[in-house]
């Protein structure tokens, strides 16, 4: 009986489209290195961060509840910005403690293209539910009232002129809720990063014994596909949810913290997130010299995306009319698919990782 | 005998006609007049393009047809020769088509509030295809029923009695439709992200081919909860054999395949430890080979696939697969693909995606 396999003598078969010097073998030292920087330098600070984003937003919620006042609603929209942003940079990672007990669905229920989220919201304030001005009871509420979103409308929504009328009025403790939750949620996950034996650990030492990665090319495998996915997040979820480019027709209430006017201040911080990510995970120095040209496309593609989102009026209504600003939409849709063959079959190819598309999530 | 959803070759090229023939480059009719199998998979081409193509049991690509975006799972009927490629999940598009060029190409949409999961089947005779589905907002898979006599409208859904539905297939004789949960929650407006592997619930599931009612219904052990069972195959006893990836630790050594019969418990396949290790707990593709009784894993996070004796279980072969990717029977074995482009020793330029089919 013969097993026709694809044996490794295919190796010696030209591969046109794809071709590429074998990759270097990648050292468990080297793999070890780009896993301690990601955590060290990207992951804890970038949750720390928002966590203590998450705690300024929830003081200021906390002053203009006791002491309304436009300067006190102006900081809370402040704090509310910077933790929105904060989020944003760290928002690549998607794997690891922020997909359990739904503390992702808590921080961002984002899309949200039935507007479940927001009617919920709508229904909680117009009733004025007691037990959604506490965070421990909120906690056990839908995700769709918990987060970002549910505070923004807070401070921007339909009556958000309420806040400054009357201290602790039902809105702004709930809206002071949302930022004890998150703060609480922001917390868990800088604390589970950070002790030394938990999920940190798993990511700086891949070998046979650990939980997650059996050696470094499953943990960097890992890292890429966290820059790999991101940008496909970033496509799907950040762009094509109000607009799909061509004919189709644009939803500008779509899209994420239009009220607030943050939809492209958020995403070029998830671009930001993700160039840090690059950059410190130390990736590039695994590449040969003469594959430098990969880091340096992805940074003229990162800086492409980031001016354009810059040039893009955020009120997207108006955006959406303007012929120029949408072939700037389009010109990020473009961008960002090529920035996911860059990550894919560019950088992960010659980093040996992988010379497909699909990171292993086969299905 | 071998037997399998798939026409012999020369039978394909007789269905195929001279139109057919005469259209394909020299290269490609050589390809088809010597290949002893037929293969069709997803692919994407070094434009970035999406497409299924037809390829030789030697890896030649005898023909392709473009798609609107990347597919994954496929299916085939014998009785009619027509095929059919499902979107990726969550794509909402499977095209219908024709390998052996007598029909053009069409396309299909799930209906709202649907996704496609990759995965279906045709009832025996072809007159209906079976597709596994997203009910996204209601959190549960289902099988989409679309008449196949009747541009493939669709006719109504049963519910899988799971979540996270992958692949299915049907018995033989049409009676049971074989069903695969998953357990793993998704949801488009989150793409591709796993909701809830915190709390998963994987099922295999048997209904009845004409009411949709539950014959039986397989959950797993506590201790396996984190255990996707996500695609089967059939061999030649009836018994439907199902391959798992695992959520869970990756040191844990949790059974990837096994096996079970209508009326019958779960058989959990035990493979030696550095088996499954060389797995790395993810079975993308299983096929069987039903003439020599033979059941081939391949793993893509492993890089290896593994034949496995579909009688006694005991591992035939290993083997270091880079990029590993779909499966299929061949004529003497199985044969493996990968995402770099290879099959059976020869590297195409066009990139294999995760499922392969035999078709001749």
């Amino acid at each position: 009986m013969r097993l026709s396999f694809t044996l490794l003598s295919t190796l010696l078969f030209a591969a046109p489209a794809l071709a590429q010097e074998a990759a270097p073998a990648i050292s468990e030292e080297a793999a070890r290195s780009v896993m301690t920087h990601v955590v060290d330098e990207v992951i804890r600070p970038g949750y720390r961060d928002f966590a203590a984003q998450a705690g300024r937003v929830q003081e200021a919620m906390a002053a203009l509840c006791a002491t309304p006042s436009a300067d006190h609603l102006e900081s809370a929209k402040t704090a509310f910005a910077d933790t929105a942003r904060s989020w944003a940079r760290i928002e690549i990672v998607r794997v690891g403690p922020v997909i359990e007990d739904n503390r992702f669905e808590r921080i961002l229920y984002y899309p949200d293209r039935k507007g479940t989220g927001l009617k919920q919201t709508q229904t909680l304030l117009t009733q004025q539910d007691p037990g959604a001005t506490q965070a421990s009871t909120l906690a056990g509420k839908s995700v769709g009232v918990q987060g970002l979103t549910a505070l923004e409308y807070v401070l921007y929504g339909t009556d958000a002129e309420q806040l400054t009328k009357s201290a602790n009025g039902f809105r702004c403790l709930y809206g002071q809720a949302v930022a004890t939750n998150l703060q609480r949620v922001a917390g868990d996950l800088a604390s589970q990063w950070d002790a030394p034996d938990g999920i940190q650990r798993a990511w700086k030492t891949p070998g046979p014994e650990n939980p997650l990665y059996r050696n470094g090319h499953e943990a960097l495998t890992e890292v890429l596909g966290l820059l790999v996915h991101g940008t496909e997040t970033l496509r799907d979820q950040r762009l094509e949810t109000f607009y799909k480019g061509g004919d189709n027709p644009v939803y500008p209430k779509q899209a994420l913290f239009w009220r607030s006017g943050l939809t492209w201040v958020v995403f070029k911080e998830n671009l930001e997130g993700m160039r840090r990510l690059v950059h410190a995970s130390g990736l590039k120095d695994l590449l040969r010299p003469g594959q430098i040209w990969i880091f340096n496309s992805i940074d003229v593609y990162l800086a492409s995306l980031s001016n354009k989102a810059a040039e893009i009026n955020p009120n997207l209504e108006e955006a959406a009319k303007d012929t120029g600003q949408k072939n700037k939409l389009d010109a990020l849709l473009a961008d960002s698919r090529d920035l996911v063959l860059l990550y894919n079959d560019d950088l992960g190819g010659n980093l040996g990782l992988t010379a497909g598309f699909s990171f292993s999530d086969g299905d | 005998m071998w037997k399998s959803a798939a026409l012999d070759r020369r039978a394909f090229m007789r269905a195929a006609g001279a139109g057919f023939l005469a259209a394909l480059g020299p290269r490609s009719l050589y390809a088809l007049e010597r290949a002893d199998a037929v293969f069709a998979s997803g692919f994407r081409a070094p434009d970035g393009t999406y497409g299924i193509a037809t390829v030789s049991e030697r890896g030649e690509v005898i023909d392709r047809i473009a798609l609107p975006a990347r597919a994954h799972g496929l299916t085939y009927c014998p009785a009619t020769g027509r095929g059919v490629a499902f979107a990726r999940r969550p794509g909402t598009f499977a095209m219908i088509f024709d390998p052996a060029g007598r029909a053009a190409p069409v396309v299909i949409h799930s209906p709202e509030g649907r996704h496609y999961y990759g995965h279906g089947h045709f009832s025996p005779d072809g007159r209906l295809l079976y597709a596994s589905e997203n009910d996204f907002d209601g959190n549960r898979g289902m099988i989409g029923l679309y008449d196949a006599t009747d541009g493939f409208r669709r006719i109504g859904e049963f519910d899988a009695q799971g979540i996270g539905t992958h692949d299915m297939t049907v018995s033989d004789d049409g009676r049971y439709l074989l069903i695969a949960n998953g357990g793993i929650e998704t949801h488009p407006d989150f793409g591709r992200t796993k909701l809830n592997l915190d709390h998963m619930e994987p099922s295999l599931v048997v209904l009845d081919a004409k009411t949709g009612h539950v014959v039986q219904r397989h959950t797993l052990p506590e201790t396996l909860r984190q255990l996707s069972t996500r695609h089967l195959d059939i061999d030649g006893e009836g018994h439907v054999w199902f391959a798992c990836q695992y959520e869970g630790s990756r040191n844990d050594l949790p059974p990837l395949a096994g096996y079970f019969s209508v009326g019958e418990d779960l058989t959990f396949l035990t493979l030696p430890e550095e088996t499954t290790a060389r797995l790395a707990n993810y079975v993308g593709a299983i096929a069987i080979n039903r003439r020599d009784a033979i059941v081939g894993l391949a793993s893509p996070k492993g890089g290896a696939a593994v034949l496995v004796d579909a009688k006694t279980g005991r591992v035939i072969r290993e083997d270091s697969v880079p990029d590993a990717a779909g499966a299929a029977p061949s004529t003497d074995g199985i044969a493996v693909s990968s995402y770099r482009g290879d099959l059976a020793g020869t590297r195409s330029a066009l990139a294999w995606d995760q499922h392969m089919i035999r078709i001749a």
